[in-house]
């Protein structure tokens, strides 16, 4: 009688298990096959994380979820057209002022670099590497390649600026009743360790995901801030790009600091190595201390909380995500790492700990 | 053992709507209609088989069950608590609809289970874990609270009557120990007679 139970439990919690992963699975399967479904995720997945606190501030305040949920969403849409009315003439002007003077950058880039050339003429010679002329090739490539996949890549960004707030709201709205429903399948023996897991894994993606944007905030204000006291040109555009690309690990900061420093090097006249060398220092100094802030007070006082990974673990981790996704698996590589280290903990800790 | 487990807080009245069944239950029973509504919202209604285990003694707790229907029977398989040989069950206690058990892990880091929970019958469990009690205290903090001061007082009360209880059974060991003072007197007095008429 008891053997006949508990085989028929074993099977009952087989097939429940079963249609769990199906459902994850065929969930993932959706996400990675259907074109801009996955980006669109992702990022309404951040913004879901970053909007919560302020719906639950709203909650708590009494407003129903809807309404809690409404404000941020329409104060957001308020901002998006105040910044477009403001803070966009000001890039758009950074923009034309960059587009005017991007020939010319161009050439200057091109200079610099056959004259760098020139004067390890011998060193190249020695590998017979026409570096102008590689550059050059890869450049014309770029661009062509670029123009003809713009129509592709403009309504794609379309679809996802449509279905990243859609998704974002249901998230809100909905998430947690579609995570119960998902829970009210797991098997019997497996359900607290799944409610903790799934509650542990939701704690820490939220606090990774607003941690990171901390950071890349005020990267991006210090970079701003500091260029524009400098009197640098594209202070807002630089910053900007500082701040998103703050978001990719280790490279990141490197990568936003680039076109600073090229602007830098090739903007300076006929290349009088005196003031260029102070604009250099000024330009490296400002980064240097965006980083600094964020090495000494953000990186160990709120992102090492949250991620509990060995630094060389993070560096392979990084490895690993740039090989798969490239610039997106790079930026989403450490929360996967991180949560995949949960998930086995829990589970060790589970079959060892409850014999 | 069983007033670990039993529970203190026990109702004449036995219904299996969740409502009210959440509203006769001392953790809830200070909450308003809408708090009521909102906590029903975040719970898990589980089934179990007849004979079905919810959890095993030594698994980590996340949070308690508020039985609906059906018969729960709470065991222990501690050789070191209770010096039994181990894999043997020691059966402490039966719980019915309205009872509530677990409800330590609410407030324990990665606590573990002190006894299993069986299924007797074909039952329903209301469960309320650690992760829903957080989201009352962030999403409505007031009911968050009225929840746990109340739980506060159930693990308080648990505490008073195992103090109590510990209290008696060092009593009953001390008197194991030492015979009464009237038995030691006598056997002194016989002693001496004895020896008196020995000599």
């Amino acid at each position: 009688m008891e053997a006949k139970l508990r085989a028929s439990l074993r099977r009952e919690n087989r097939i429940k298990l079963f249609a769990v992963l199906v459902i994850l699975l065929g969930s993932a399967v959706i996400l990675f096959a259907v074109d801009n479904l996955l980006i669109s995720f992702v990022l309404a997945f951040v913004f879901n994380y970053l909007l919560a606190p302020i719906v639950d501030f709203l909650e708590r305040r009494k407003f129903p979820r809807q309404t809690a949920i409404l404000i941020p969403f329409f104060s957001m849409a308020i901002v998006i057209i105040f910044g477009i009315y403001k803070v966009l003439p000001l890039m758009t002007q950074q923009l034309t002022l960059l587009d005017s003077q991007l020939p010319k950058y161009q050439i200057d880039l091109m200079n610099l670099v056959s004259g760098t050339e020139q004067r390890f003429k011998g060193f190249f010679k020695l590998y017979n590497i026409n570096f102008s002329q590689t550059i050059n090739d890869w450049l014309m490539v770029k661009s062509s390649q670029l123009s003809s996949a713009l129509p592709a890549i403009v309504s794609g960004s379309l679809t996802v600026l449509i279905l990243t707030p859609f998704f974002a709201f249901f998230m809100l709205q909905d998430g947690r009743r579609l995570t119960r429903t998902l829970m009210s399948i797991v098997p019997n023996s497996l359900f607290e360790i799944a409610l903790d897991l799934q509650y542990q894994l939701n704690e820490q993606m939220g606090g990774f995901i607003r941690a990171r944007f901390l950071e890349a905030a005020i990267v991006g204000a210090v970079v701003w801030i500091g260029l524009q006291m400098a009197g640098f040109p594209y202070a807002g555009l630089l910053g900007l790009f500082a701040g998103l690309t703050n978001l990719i690990p280790y490279l990141g900061p490197l990568i936003g600091a680039v076109p600073a420093i090229l602007i830098a090097l090739i903007s300076e006249d006929g290349m009088v190595a005196s003031t260029m060398g102070l604009n250099l220092v000024v330009i490296t100094s400002i980064y240097f201390f965006a980083q600094l802030i964020d090495i000494v007070f953000i990186i160990p006082f709120v992102v090492a909380k949250i991620v509990n990974l060995h630094p060389v673990t993070v560096v392979i981790v990084i490895i690993i995500g740039s090989q798969v996704m490239g610039i997106l698996g790079m930026m989403i590589s450490i929360p996967i790492a991180s949560a995949m280290k949960l998930v086995f903990q829990t589970f060790y800790r589970h079959l060892t700990e409850s014999r | 053992m069983n007033y670990l487990w039993d529970n203190l807080f026990r109702r004449g009245k036995k219904d299996d709507d969740t409502r009210t069944i959440l509203r006769e239950n001392i953790l809830f029973q200070d909450l308003g209609e809408r708090e009521l509504r909102f906590v029903e919202s975040l719970l898990h209604v589980r089934r179990y088989h007849a004979g079905e285990p919810i959890f095993r003694q030594n698994e980590t707790g996340v949070g308690m069950y508020l039985i609906a229907k059906g018969r729960i029977e709470i065991f222990v398989n501690d050789p070191n608590v209770l010096g039994e040989e181990e894999g043997r069950e020691i059966f402490i206690t039966q719980l019915v609809p309205g009872d509530f058990f677990g409800e330590l892990a609410l407030v324990e880091d990665n606590g573990r289970r002190t006894a299993s929970a069986l299924a007797r019958d074909e039952s329903v469990l209301i469960g309320f874990f650690k992760p829903d009690l957080n989201e009352v205290l962030a999403r409505s903090p007031e009911a968050g609270i009225k929840i746990t001061l109340r739980l506060a007082e159930v693990l308080g009360k648990r505490l008073k009557e195992t103090t109590e209880k510990v209290s008696e059974l060092r009593r009953a060991i001390k008197d194991l120990r030492s015979p009464p003072a009237s038995d030691s007197a006598l056997n002194a007095n016989s002693a001496n007679s004895s020896s008196t008429n020995g000599s």
